[in-house]
């Protein structure tokens, strides 16, 4: 059956977008993802519009990641100071995204910058963890582990000023790194629809050396709380949140990410990891074939005031 | 402006109106976008009245029925993309305003056989004549290029059709034409004209407004979220959490 979007205008199939939601929940399950990154590619493959697709899968991470924050809690692995400081910079980072998103719209360049963005983010994210993943499956064949990372190697990073003591994550350290942190993935949650969780998790892995048990809890809740900003700056400074579009995309995706979890745990990390980094690839490859391909019409219409 | 033709035209020609009169209706004046639109059908029928002394005369000319349906006007911002270091960007942009965001055109024979363009331009009857009126450029090849890529855009969305054999002929008199308007139509007023054409030369016209609205839900949400921006997205978001409470709430018993 047809469903009318009314902010997106336009009649889409609702099995198809149930589908999509249930699929990259599915994955973000498997992977520990928000799934951000498929979501809003997958939307604007389907033909909606670019900045409806950014701000209404926002709205999907959100839904994710509060079951993700619910999980942690419990098991009492969030860093709540950590969190906080991350949120500043995230909601700074918000707020300029979407005014930046709103000149960028203006502009007619909203399509061209979500998908080179893209290009580029999945690309490096994307053969940053291919590498990594065959490097540990040829060390796990040839039976010898790779060497550990020095556990408390000290860096620029411990350099700077304004020290702040987080007991959770056992750190301390200055509060400018999680603040730039935050803000960056800040302004790709609303510049580009991400939750940024794959940036997060490894830069406070591998830049501000938190102990692993307490990242997936932290980068939940930094997650929840700025994609639930950028869903409301977005919904009322650019009218782009299609509230029946999301509620079936949220439907479909808290159903897969339950069986993805499950299907998750039967394969070892470094498969993950490398299953994950050729879908990223792939994603990337697609988006930057539209750059690069001559299109079917060099021109294109946005009607104002619709 | 055309509506003001018509009728000037309507007030001027009096005796041609008594000789052959037209007579047309629609099947709905408001067509209704709901949860389950996927478009639907305006039918436009009409019938040709004639007095019986002018029943030779029109044995010898030919007649024509056209059929026109112009959705609101809008503020259209055309671009056109270039390849800059292989990759294709926007790069140029020109506004047009008042081109009709919906326009159908059904007609008993192709148009440019029916009347000179002359005339189709005065009425803005077909693809080639639906004109802004006006243009961010002072270039008129410029500004028409990028007219005609409206045209193109909006055929392909299918809300612009041309349709030169669309006029359907029940009896000698009587005519019906089936209008499509799809889901992505805009919501607004709309006009439906009817013009009887003899030898090229507008006999009788006829205007009949009708509205496109989304009614029910749709409506609600979209004026909730043009209205009262600020609480449909903290709305949003509360649907958002509850979701994802309920789900892990439901998932962790089963």
């Amino acid at each position: 059956m047809e469903i009318y979007l009314p902010i997106a205008e336009m009649s889409v199939h609702w099995l198809i977008i149930l589908g999509m939601g249930g699929a990259v929940g599915f994955l973000s399950g498997m992977f520990g993802v928000g799934g951000g990154f498929l979501l809003t590619p997958l939307l604007i493959f389907y033909g909606i519009p670019s900045e409806v697709a950014v701000a209404t899968t926002a709205s999907h991470i959100t839904a994710s990641s509060m079951a993700g924050v619910i999980a942690h809690w419990k098991r009492r692995t969030v860093d709540f100071a950590m969190a906080g400081v991350l949120l500043a910079g995230g909601l700074m980072g918000t707020s300029i995204g979407v005014y930046l998103f709103k000149l960028l719209r203006e502009a007619g360049q909203s399509e061209f910058v979500v998908s080179a963005g893209y290009v580029i983010l999945l690309g490096t994210v994307g053969g940053l963890m291919l590498n990594e993943s065959q490097q540990a499956l040829r060390a796990a064949r040839s039976g010898n582990p790779l060497p550990a990372r020095p556990a408390r190697h000290h860096n620029w990073i411990h350099g700077l000023p304004l020290k702040m003591r987080f007991r959770q994550s056992r750190l301390y350290i200055s509060v400018f790194p999680p603040l730039v942190l935050g803000f960056i993935v800040g302004i790709l949650s609303a510049i580009m629809g991400v939750g940024g969780g794959f940036i997060l998790v490894p830069a406070m892995i591998y830049l501000l050396r938190m102990p692993t048990s307490v990242v997936m809890g932290t980068s939940f809740l930094q997650i929840l709380c700025v994609t639930a900003a950028t869903t409301v700056l977005q919904a009322a400074s650019n009218y782009t949140v299609d509230i029946m579009l999301a509620g079936i995309l949220i439907l479909g995706g808290v159903v897969g990410a339950q069986f993805g979890v499950r299907a998750g745990s039967r394969l070892r990390g470094e498969q993950l990891r490398l299953l994950l980094a050729i879908l990223v690839l792939a994603v990337g490859a697609r988006l930057l074939i539209g750059l690069v391909v001559t299109p079917a019409d060099i021109f294109s219409v946005a009607v104002e005031g619709q | 402006m055309r509506a003001a033709l018509i009728a000037i035209f309507l007030a001027l020609m009096p005796a041609a109106a008594a000789a052959e009169n037209l007579v047309s209706g629609l099947s709905q004046d408001q067509i209704q976008i709901t949860s389950n639109y996927t478009g639907s059908d305006l039918v436009v029928f009409g019938a040709i009245e004639q007095s019986a002394d002018t029943e030779e005369d029109s044995e010898t000319g030919h007649r024509d029925v056209v059929v026109v349906v112009r959705g609101p006007t809008a503020k259209m911002d055309v671009r056109r993309k270039q390849r800059i270091a292989g990759i294709w960007i926007n790069n140029r942009e020109i506004t047009l305003t008042g081109m009709p965001a919906y326009y159908y055109v059904a007609s008993t024979r192709p148009l440019d056989k029916i009347a000179p363009a002359q005339t189709l331009g005065r009425y803005q009857i077909g693809l080639d004549y639906v004109k802004p009126e006006r243009a961010s450029t002072h270039n008129p090849a410029r500004a028409e290029q990028f007219r005609q890529a409206v045209v193109r855009e909006r055929v392909r969305g299918h809300l612009f059709t041309e349709a030169p054999a669309g006029v359907e002929f029940l009896s000698y008199s009587l005519f019906r034409v089936h209008v499509p308007v799809p889901a992505s139509a805009p919501r607004g007023q709309y006009t439906a004209e009817v013009y009887l054409f003899k030898d090229g030369v507008v006999m009788a016209a006829q205007s009949t407004p009708l509205f496109v609205d989304q009614i029910g839900l749709e409506r609600r949400l979209f004026s909730f979220a043009h209205n009262d921006a600020f609480a449909y997205g903290v709305a949003t978001v509360i649907m958002a959490m509850l979701l994802g409470w309920l789900s892990s709430l439901i998932f962790r018993r089963a």
